[in-house]
């Protein structure tokens, strides 16, 4: 008997250390940062502590833009000079635009490419030198949910208050478009969005009246199209519409994109595509949204042959079919 | 028989719809951070306890004929209240968090930070704030302070240098045009509309000829003569309107209101205070308050004061006094003036 309650005794004591142990390793290994929501003050500490430690470094990197009219915000990416801002800020490739760097030393830059679609957009410092910058976010890294800060120069450039930094989470992201709760205002547009890792996530773009319509350009949308950008092109929708049309109606899904309807005797129509096939790849150049297929698809001459990777339920095919025009 | 043409046109009505549909199915797909696990959702809220138990005990709403023009900061447990002065005028009433409310008087006013100190007749055992003894948290610190209805928390960081702010003269409310000797004074090309001109009675086109008694020819000099002068103080303006000479007393107005139609920053920032320059200090945070929310503490996560909220200046920024400053303004305010002053 007595042997019996001691093994029961062991038993139960390795049970409970297990289990602190487990619960211990699980506290330890849920960030207060990614939890849904913080709990506590520890939990708010964690998050601070997360935030101040890169906040110095991220602020090295973010600068003011300055054009004829307008100013804005931008934030130096590379170190030889390449400045991530908003479209509607860089505007026109290849126009003179004046960088304000955090200590007020200004230097000339040139704009470079940027997307009407996205509202993302580029310039390069023209002085050479090794300039601060800070990482990008890598594709996909960025989820609802994540506490991130914005920084930039609201009203315009002040040296004295400097930059304005603003905490807040993503509250919903889409491939065009990253919406936060940190507060933005006019002079903001062009600064960065950075992740609790001191990493670009998102470039200021808009706001709405409400607390938490904070709009930004994702990073996504500047790898997507980076060597476009560098080479000083714009994405533009006028010219896009000029270009191949397709001819489908199409939903972003969790299996891709799919096709809800199409448009009759189009080119998609006429290839033999149906509803509810979802695409996959177009010329091997992978489509997952709406914002990819407009853009590929327009980016070439309306009778341009193109090689079309679908799923149809739970077959794969590849169709090769000739774009057409869109109508007027 | 169709003509391609006219098929495709009678297809145009689809080819618009099918524009709509992605967005509206995309609706029901949407994958939206519930509100109230945002930054001011309600679950977030809930880990700010500490400070926010410390909060609602010791701010009151500044209460006038029934509606909140300010909250106020307890700073003694018999009911001394430090509030920003030019939005508590003519305020009644203190109401605590728990709807207990005070008859209050105001024992003095420093123009200066613009702050009043006020009373709470026969209060005691009332909560003053802690105040933090410790250095500027610095940027990224969390920040928490009472809306106005006593009831919600909003929070926030502190997010620029802490630095004085300079002083803004008031304005008439005008953009001056031509000017110079033979046009005989500075012309009015637009005067703005409920601005502190317009309400004394300039017009369009009228001819400043002098200010204060000093004669004008130059646009810099109107507006350095003017800007001398605060918002709420008068000054004496003479204008030529068409052969009449005349005389007006302008009660100046602050450049941020009479201007703000001209301002897309202003317009996109709600309202904000109308006194937001001139302070010796400020921790400048992006908790979001309407200016009603003025004259309350600004708490750090422990429930001690950094200080009291003094201007809401747009959609991103909040200024606060900091602590030193507003027990300064306390204790010179709370010396009885002597006799005879």
């Amino acid at each position: 008997m007595r042997t019996f309650q001691n093994k029961l005794f062991f038993t139960l004591v390795t049970c409970l250390t297990w289990s602190v142990a487990t619960l211990a390793k699980e506290v330890e290994d849920t960030k207060a940062w990614e939890k849904e929501v913080p709990e506590n003050k520890q939990d708010l500490l964690a998050i601070q502590t997360k935030l101040q430690s890169v906040l110095t470094k991220a602020k090295e990197a973010v600068v003011a833009v300055q054009s004829g009219g307008g100013a804005g915000s931008g934030v130096i990416v590379s170190k030889d000079g390449l400045v991530l801002t908003a479209g509607h800020i860089s505007g026109r490739p290849g126009r003179s635009v004046k960088i304000v760097l955090p200590d007020g030393r200004r230097v000339d830059a040139v704009t470079l490419g940027g997307s009407e679609i996205s509202d993302s957009g580029m310039c390069r410092i023209k002085e050479e030198g090794e300039w601060p910058f800070s990482p990008m976010a890598e594709k996909g890294k960025s989820q609802v949910g994540d506490w991130c800060f914005a920084l930039g120069h609201p009203g315009g450039f002040f040296e004295k208050r400097g930059m304005v930094m603003r905490i807040g989470r993503v509250i919903h992201k889409r491939h065009a478009t990253l919406r936060t709760d940190c507060r933005l205002l006019g002079g903001d547009s062009g600064g960065p969005l950075f992740n609790l890792d001191g990493e670009v996530i998102g470039i200021h773009s808009r706001i709405a009246m409400t607390d938490d319509a904070n709009f930004h350009a994702p990073i996504e949308s500047y790898h997507e199209h980076w060597d476009l950008f560098k080479e000083g092109q714009m994405i533009s929708r006028r010219d896009l519409q000029k270009g191949g049309f397709l001819g489908v109606g199409t939903e972003e899904t969790e299996e891709g994109l799919k096709i809800l309807d199409l448009v009759k005797e189009s080119a998609a129509d006429k290839g033999g595509i149906l509803e509810a096939d979802v695409i996959i790849a177009i010329d091997g150049e992978p489509i997952d949204s709406q914002e990819e297929l407009f853009i590929v698809v327009g980016s070439r001459e309306p009778d341009d042959e193109v090689v079309i990777d679908l799923r149809r339920g739970k077959k794969e095919l590849t169709i090769t079919l000739k774009l057409g025009k869109r109508p007027e | 028989m169709q003509t391609p043409l006219q098929r495709l046109f009678n297809q145009l009505p689809m080819v618009c719809l099918f524009l709509f549909i992605p967005s509206l199915t995309h609706l029901q797909a949407i994958d939206l951070l519930p509100v109230e696990e945002r930054r001011n959702g309600r679950e977030t809220l809930d880990a700010f306890e500490e400070a926010s138990k410390a909060g609602f005990r010791s701010t009151v709403r500044l209460v006038s004929k029934g509606r909140t023009l300010a909250l106020g900061t307890i700073i003694t447990s018999k009911g001394h209240v430090i509030t920003k002065a030019s939005s508590s005028i003519g305020v009644q009433e203190a109401t605590l968090a728990d709807g207990t409310s005070y008859k209050i008087r105001t024992m003095g006013i420093d123009k200066e930070t613009d702050l009043a100190l006020l009373k709470m007749k026969r209060a005691k055992d009332l909560s003053p704030v802690t105040w933090s003894e410790g250095n500027d948290p610095g940027e990224g610190s969390w920040l928490v302070s009472a809306d106005p209805t006593l009831k919600r928390l909003k929070v926030g960081v502190i997010g620029a240098k802490s630095r004085p702010i300079d002083r803004i003269g008031g304005v008439i409310g005008v953009i001056l045009g031509r000017d110079g000797e033979e046009m005989g004074g500075v012309m009015i090309q637009r005067i703005m509309p409920r601005s502190a001109g317009a309400t004394a009675g300039l017009e369009n086109a009228d001819i400043i000829t002098s200010v204060e008694g000093q004669k004008v020819t130059a646009r810099e000099k109107v507006i350095e003569l003017v800007g001398a002068n605060d918002p709420g103080e008068i000054v004496d303006i003479q204008v030529k309107r068409g052969e009449s000479l005349l005389s007006f007393r302008v009660t100046l107005g602050h450049r941020s209101v009479a201007f703000q139609m001209l301002d897309r920053n202003a317009r996109m920032s709600g309202p904000v205070s109308k006194r937001k320059d001139n302070f010796p200090m400020v921790i400048q945070h992006d908790v979001s308050l309407p200016p009603t929310a003025m004259g309350g503490p600004v708490l750090n996560l422990d429930g001690k004061a950094l200080g009291i909220n003094v201007a809401r200046v747009d959609r991103v920024t909040t200024y606060a006094l900091p602590a030193k400053f507003v027990r300064g303004i306390f204790k010179k305010l709370r010396r009885p003036k002597p006799k005879g002053e």
